[in-house]
C-alpha cells in the first residue's frame, strides 16, 4: 500500500514538473498539451472519490498557482475528477471485472483504455478552454482550441504512458 | 439527526465537488484582479525558486537572438548620439548661453534591470513572472520595458519576485499614439495572435500609413513618453464611423523575453498626489453645488 502511495506521489509531482514545461508550448497558436490530467486519468477506480476530487483540485490548484490561471485547471480538474467514474462506466460498465483497479492498457486493453483517455481529456479541454474563454464571443476559436488540444494532449498522454509502461515491465524481467 | 448525518455521509461525494468547485470559483471570480492573493500567483517564493532553477537552464537558448537585438539597437543609439551631438554643437554656436538650451523635461525614470523566470503567451490572459521583489525596488503599477518595446506592467510584488500583467493580456490598456504627430489611441490585446495587438479609438481625420510606428502617449505616469509599442500592420472593420481602429505588429517579442527593464518614475508620487489633490478638489467643488 505504501509503495503505490509513493509511487502516486511521484506521479504527482512528476505531473506537476511536467505541466510547468507544457505550459510554454503551443502548437500553432492553439494547441496546449494539458499533461498532468495523466494522474487523475490513472488514480485506482477503487479509490474513494472524494479523496479523488481532493487530490485533483489539489493539482489543478498548483498548475494554477504556476500557470497565473487562478482557480481554471482546479474547476475543471474537479470536474473531470468528479465525473471520470461515469466515463469510466460508458465503456467498461463491469467493474468488478477488473483484475487491476489502476487503468491501464493492461487492465482494460488498448481499445477501451484509448477510448477513456480520449473523453477524459475531451471532457477536461471542454471545461477548462471554457471556463477560460467564459464567452462564446470568439466560440470558433475557442472551438479550435478544445479539438486541436485534445488532440495534441491525446497522443503526448499516450507517449507518457507508453514510457510510464515500459519501465514497469523492465522492473519486472 | 442520524438520518441527516446518513443523508451527509451517503452523498458526501456531493458535497466535497461543490465545495471544491466552489472554492475554484472564488479564486476565480475575484472581482478585482489586483487583490489576488500572493500565495496564488507565480510571484510566491515557491514557484519563483521553481522558475528561478528553470530559468537558469533556458536563458542561455536566447542569448544569441538578443545579442543581435542589443547590437542593433545600440547602434541604433549611437546613430542617434552623433545626430544629436552635433544638434547641440549648432545650437551652442546659435546660443552662447548653453544654459539657455532647454532640458529634455523634468520627468526622472530610473530602471530596474529583471530577468524573466516565467512567462505564457497561449493563455488569453497571460502574465509574467520576474526575478526581482520589493527588496529590488521594485513596486505595483511599474512599466516594464525590453530591448524592443513595451512588455507590461507590474501586478503584483513578492519580496523577490513580481508578476507583470502582460501586454498580452485584455485587462491591460495602453495608452498609445502616432509617432511625429500627438492623436493618441488605446492599444489593447484582442487573444488572437501573441505577434499582434489592436489600436482603438484613434480618430477617423488621422492620416496614416501602414509601417508607421506607434509609441507610447507618456499620459501616464507609467511609462515616459516615446517608447516603441509596434507598427501599423493594417486598418480593422470597425462599427463606429467616428474612429478607427487598427492592427498593430507588436516590436516586442514576446516568445523570447529574457531581460526587461521595470520603469522607476521619481516623478510618481508628485503626479499621483496631484492628480489625488485634483480630484479631491474637484469633489468638494461638487458638493457644494
Amino acid at each position: 500500500m505504501s509503495k503505490s502511495v509513493l509511487q502516486f506521489a511521484m506521479l504527482f509531482l512528476g505531473m506537476l514538473l511536467a505541466q510547468i514545461i507544457c505550459n510554454r508550448i503551443c502548437l500553432f497558436g492553439v494547441a496546449v498539451p494539458i499533461v498532468f490530467i495523466y494522474f487523475i486519468i490513472r488514480l485506482p477506480m477503487n479509490m474513494s472519490a472524494n479523496w479523488v476530487m481532493f487530490l485533483s483540485f489539489l493539482l489543478g490548484l498548483s498548475v494554477d498557482i504556476f500557470g497565473n490561471t487562478q482557480g481554471m485547471n482546479a474547476l475543471a480538474s474537479t470536474i473531470l475528477a468528479g465525473s471520470r467514474r461515469w466515463v469510466f462506466s460508458l465503456y467498461f460498465p463491469r467493474e468488478d471485472d477488473m483484475t487491476n483497479p489502476v487503468p491501464s492498457i493492461r487492465s482494460l486493453g488498448p481499445v477501451v483504455y484509448a477510448k477513456y483517455m480520449v473523453t477524459a481529456v475531451l471532457l477536461y479541454c471542454m471545461a477548462v478552454f471554457l471556463i477560460q474563454a467564459f464567452t462564446l464571443r470568439h466560440f470558433e476559436i475557442t472551438l479550435l482550441r478544445i479539438v486541436s488540444s485534445t488532440i495534441l494532449t491525446f497522443f503526448v498522454l499516450l507517449g507518457i504512458d507508453s514510457i510510464a509502461t515500459t519501465r514497469r515491465s523492465e522492473k519486472r524481467l | 439527526m442520524k438520518n441527516l448525518l446518513d443523508f451527509v455521509i451517503r452523498h458526501s461525494s456531493w458535497f466535497v465537488f461543490l465545495l471544491l468547485a466552489v472554492m475554484s470559483c472564488i479564486l476565480l471570480f475575484q472581482s478585482n484582479p489586483y487583490q489576488h492573493s500572493i500565495y496564488f500567483t507565480s510571484a510566491n517564493s515557491v514557484s519563483s525558486a521553481v522558475y528561478g532553477l528553470f530559468n537558469n537552464v533556458t536563458s542561455y537558448f536566447h542569448l544569441k537572438g538578443i545579442n543581435e537585438d542589443l547590437q542593433e539597437r545600440n547602434a541604433m543609439l549611437e546613430n542617434e548620439l552623433v545626430g544629436l551631438r552635433s544638434q547641440i554643437n549648432d545650437y551652442k554656436m546659435l546660443i552662447p548661453d548653453t544654459n539657455a538650451v532647454p532640458s529634455d523635461g523634468y520627468q526622472d525614470f530610473d530602471y530596474v534591470i529583471a530577468h524573466v523566470i516565467s512567462n505564457s503567451i497561449s493563455q488569453p490572459y497571460n502574465y509574467i513572472t520576474i526575478n526581482r521583489g520589493s527588496d529590488d525596488g521594485i513596486e505595483p503599477e511599474m512599466g516594464v520595458v525590453d530591448q524592443n518595446g513595451v512588455v507590461g506592467i507590474v501586478n503584483v510584488v513578492g519580496r523577490h519576485s513580481a508578476r507583470i500583467i502582460s501586454l498580452l493580456n485584455p485587462n491591460l490598456r495602453l495608452s498609445c499614439k502616432l509617432k511625429n504627430s500627438d492623436f493618441f489611441g488605446s492599444l489593447v490585446w484582442d487573444c488572437r495572435s501573441p505577434q499582434y495587438a489592436v489600436l482603438e479609438e484613434l480618430p477617423r481625420h488621422v492620416e496614416f500609413e501602414t509601417g508607421d510606428t506607434i509609441i507610447t502617449s507618456g499620459y501616464s505616469a507609467v511609462f515616459p513618453e516615446g517608447l516603441i509599442v509596434g507598427t501599423i500592420e493594417d486598418k480593422m472593420p470597425t462599427n463606429d464611423d467616428n474612429f478607427y481602429t487598427l492592427k498593430i505588429k507588436l516590436t516586442t517579442d514576446f516568445s523570447r523575453l529574457s531581460t526587461v527593464r521595470a520603469i522607476k518614475n521619481s516623478m510618481k508620487d508628485e503626479l499621483d498626489a496631484l492628480k489625488q489633490s485634483d480630484y479631491e478638489k474637484a469633489k468638494k467643488g461638487g458638493s457644494r453645488k
